[in-house]
């Protein structure tokens, strides 16, 4: 019975490095599409989104069906509902990504233009997603620490490239499209970066049973 | 074995216990048997002596123990009974001892009661009267017997329970002790049953063969493990679970881990779509390759499966390094298109020219200007074609005559030929330091100070100065080249010395040269197992340093 129940836990944790995987190429993806201007590569964001979509469904099901069935207590039931938040969070995460890409698929080619830090931005955000699915993977508290610290850092972007699309609208009014897309692809990524640091917030709970909101 | 010891002694007590008692039961049923008749006769030859002198009287007032005395007239009807009334009962002419007695004088039966448990002797003898006297006594069975006996019994089981126990609790520790004190890492040396001598040595054989078994394993894990210790190529072994069983110390740099991740699944360190779509494809059609770039590097996973009698066991990845054949591959590329574009500029200028003379467009007075441009593309071809064979001669690494030079005299040398060159932009040419005696090919030796120095003239501004300087010390040679032109940007530094790699990307041939000059020189100080460093920035001039160890 037990043997059964380690059985499911350790696929569940499977699929779950599997979705996060899914989230860290869809925004790895919608990332440098943003950073080279090319558009193939932001059209490939929708399907990973889509399999993150029915990745997530997988495992609610999956994390459901446990609940009942196993009625599971303590650290294992710290692992399942960490999971059931989790993958919210990494639902948004692909959703957020296709957005992005659907943005960068309006700027006919345009990249963003370095002065405005979004690619800084950009890869500051992958970088948390990224550790973030790495503190799952290794369990680790330290790890999932410090992506909750970068969220700061993505957050203090996001005030500058507000502040230089001000100023860009100002100088060039005939911009003003291009900087408001701007605005909602950083918009996004400062969003994804919450997401990161919600996921990174649910692995310290799964391991310690700790929330740093509750 | 207590317990079988055990039940083994109570079995053969119990047998002996119960055999004995039925043997002797029998036995002595029977003597009882003949005594009780004797006796009835005895009893019945004294009640028949009284019953004929006193009748009646004598019956009635003799003391019965357990006898029955019965009377009965010649016609057989009861004349006394000792226990029931005798005017009740039957005739008794037609009972066996009765009917006996009166045709030969005695009688005797035996019959069971209907309770079967209890059995009735019967005796009878006749008077002289013509009247019958009949005793009679009631016995119990053998079975009744043996009831009677259940208590005895009883105990005696108990007791053989008991003994049974503690000698078979002795027993089997006699038994036992010897063997529990065997010595098994040593069977040979035990002193123990003889009859478990062939089990020992079996043992022992055993023990040696499990011995010999456990070491080689140990020295084929040792070898292993050295083995894919010391491996360039990553290599990770994965059960049908993808779970890592072996992972060596190039695949941890690959995979940026550490040694605990062996019993964890695969995806734990790696969960890349790529790599995980190739482990699928490995485990479906058994291999599968991909190349992946992890940590700025290209490498390349080969992966396979693998299979005993048809069933999927596991994996094994092989991750090569092929960041250095994947540049390599990069560079032949953009060579072999370099060359051909080289090669094509100055056939399409030649062909020009030569069409334009052919059809007579040419002014006889403008021929000399186009005969001398075909001419002068023809030597630019030539000496393209010139430095791309000296290149694969130097890849090739083709044995070239080595001799005593001094790198001073070469200095000079080509300070002679490229004086004119300098002179016409104004650049002082100065050669200074030791004499730089060297055992090299002298040919490349001039190459390198050559195209240093040319490129030194080229790059430099009109009044500016190139400096050639040796110095020498035991053990190697170093010659700077250093002017002060126009320099190079950090980022082209690195691929200078490249094939056909030009800072100056639009090739013009405002400068000339065939852009194989660096690359030369590089091949031509490795040829010599040297080193060639840059020193430079944007409008700061260039320092190129070679060094030459000495042999």
């Amino acid at each position: 019975m037990r043997s059964r129940f380690d059985e499911q836990l350790s696929i569940l944790n499977t699929e779950m490095i599997e979705m996060g995987a899914l989230c860290e190429e869809s925004i790895a993806l919608a990332s440098k599409a943003l950073t080279t201007g090319d558009i193939t590569l932001a059209k490939k964001v929708v399907p990973i989104s889509s399999d993150i979509d029915q990745k997530e469904r997988d495992i609610e099901a999956r994390c459901l069906k446990l609940l009942l069935q196993q009625q599971p207590v303590a650290r294992d039931l710290r692992q399942i509902s960490a999971a059931l938040k989790m993958i919210t969070d990494m639902e948004r995460i692909g959703d957020q990504a296709e957005d992005i890409a659907e943005i960068i698929t309006y700027l006919e080619g345009r990249t963003a233009e370095e002065t405005v830090h979004i690619r800084d931005m950009a890869a500051e955000t992958v970088m948390m997603v990224t550790d973030s699915v790495d503190a799952y993977v290794k369990k680790d508290i330290e790890f999932a620490k410090s992506v909750i610290v970068h969220d700061d850092k993505v957050d203090e972007y996001f005030d500058r490239i507000k502040k230089s699309l001000i100023k860009m609208i100002a100088e060039n009014p005939e911009n003003g499209e291009y900087a408001l897309d701007l605005l909602m692809i950083a918009k996004y990524f400062e969003r994804i970066g919450d997401h990161a640091t919600n996921i990174a917030e649910w692995v310290i709970f799964s391991v310690t049973g700790e929330h740093k909101n509750s | 074995m207590t317990s079988k010891i055990f039940r083994s002694i109570f079995i053969t007590a119990i047998a002996v216990l119960a055999a004995t008692l039925i043997i002797i039961t029998s036995f002595l049923y029977d003597y009882f048997t003949d005594n009780q008749v004797k006796q009835l006769r005895d009893e019945l030859l004294i009640a028949s002596a009284g019953t004929e002198t006193s009748g009646t009287d004598y019956l009635k007032n003799v003391k019965y123990n357990n006898f029955r005395l019965t009377w009965v007239a010649g016609d057989g009807t009861v004349l006394f009974d000792s226990q029931a009334d005798e005017g009740v009962m039957d005739n008794h002419i037609d009972r066996e001892e009765i009917s006996e007695a009166f045709e030969t004088g005695t009688g005797s039966s035996s019959r069971r009661s209907a309770t079967l448990t209890e059995k009735t002797l019967y005796e009878a003898v006749l008077l002289s009267d013509g009247t019958v006297l009949r005793i009679s006594i009631d016995r119990k069975s053998g079975f009744v017997l043996l009831l009677g006996l259940l208590y005895p019994v009883i105990i005696i089981v108990i007791i053989a329970v008991i003994i049974s126990a503690v000698l078979a609790h002795k027993m089997s520790q006699k038994i036992i002790e010897p063997l529990n004190k065997l010595d098994l890492d040593n069977p040979s040396e035990n002193d123990a049953y003889e009859e478990i001598t062939p089990l020992l040595s079996r043992i022992h054989r055993q023990n040696m063969k499990i011995d010999r078994k456990v070491s080689e394993l140990n020295r084929r894990k040792e070898e292993f493990d050295l083995i894919t210790k010391n491996m360039r190529e990553g290599l990770v072994l994965l059960d049908k679970n993808r779970i890592i069983l072996t992972i060596n110390s190039a695949a941890i740099n690959v995979f940026g881990t550490d040694k605990n991740c062996v019993g964890n699944e695969f995806l734990t360190i790696d969960r890349k779509n790529d790599t995980r779509s190739a482990l699928e494809k490995a485990f479906s059609d058994g291999h599968s390759e991909v190349r992946v770039q992890r940590n700025e590097r290209e490498y390349q996973f080969d992966i396979s499966c693998i299979e005993t009698d048809g069933d999927t066991v596991g994996a094994v990845i092989l991750v090569f390094d092929i960041t250095e054949q994947a540049d390599a591959e990069r560079l032949r590329r953009e060579f072999t298109a370099n060359v051909s574009h080289e090669l094509k500029t100055p056939l399409q200028s030649i062909t020009g020219s030569a069409e334009l003379i052919e059809n007579g467009l040419v002014k006889p007075e403008d021929m000399s200007r186009f005969v001398g441009h075909i001419r002068k593309e023809a030597t630019r071809l030539v000496t393209l074609v010139e430095d791309i064979i000296r290149l694969s001669q130097l890849d090739e690494q083709t044995e070239l005559p080595k001799e005593d030079v001094s790198l001073y005299e070469i200095a000079n040398e080509v300070c002679g030929i490229l004086r004119d060159i300098a002179e016409k932009k104004n650049i002082t040419l100065s050669v200074s330091g030791d004499i730089g005696n060297y055992f090299g090919v002298k040919n490349l030796l001039f190459e390198i100070i050559y195209n240093l120095c040319d490129n030194g003239i080229k790059y430099t501004h009109d009044g500016g100065k190139v400096e050639i300087d040796i110095s020498e010390t035991e053990k190697e040679l170093t010659l700077k080249v250093s002017d002060n032109g126009s320099g190079i940007a950090p980022e082209h530094q690195a691929r200078i010395f490249e094939r056909f790699y030009r800072v100056d990307k639009s090739h013009s041939k405002k400068s000339g040269g065939t852009g194989l000059g660096l690359s030369i020189v590089k091949h031509s100080v490795l040829y010599h197992g040297g080193k060639i460093s840059i020193r430079s920035g944007v409008d700061k001039g260039t320092v190129i340093t070679v060094v030459l160890p000495k042999r």
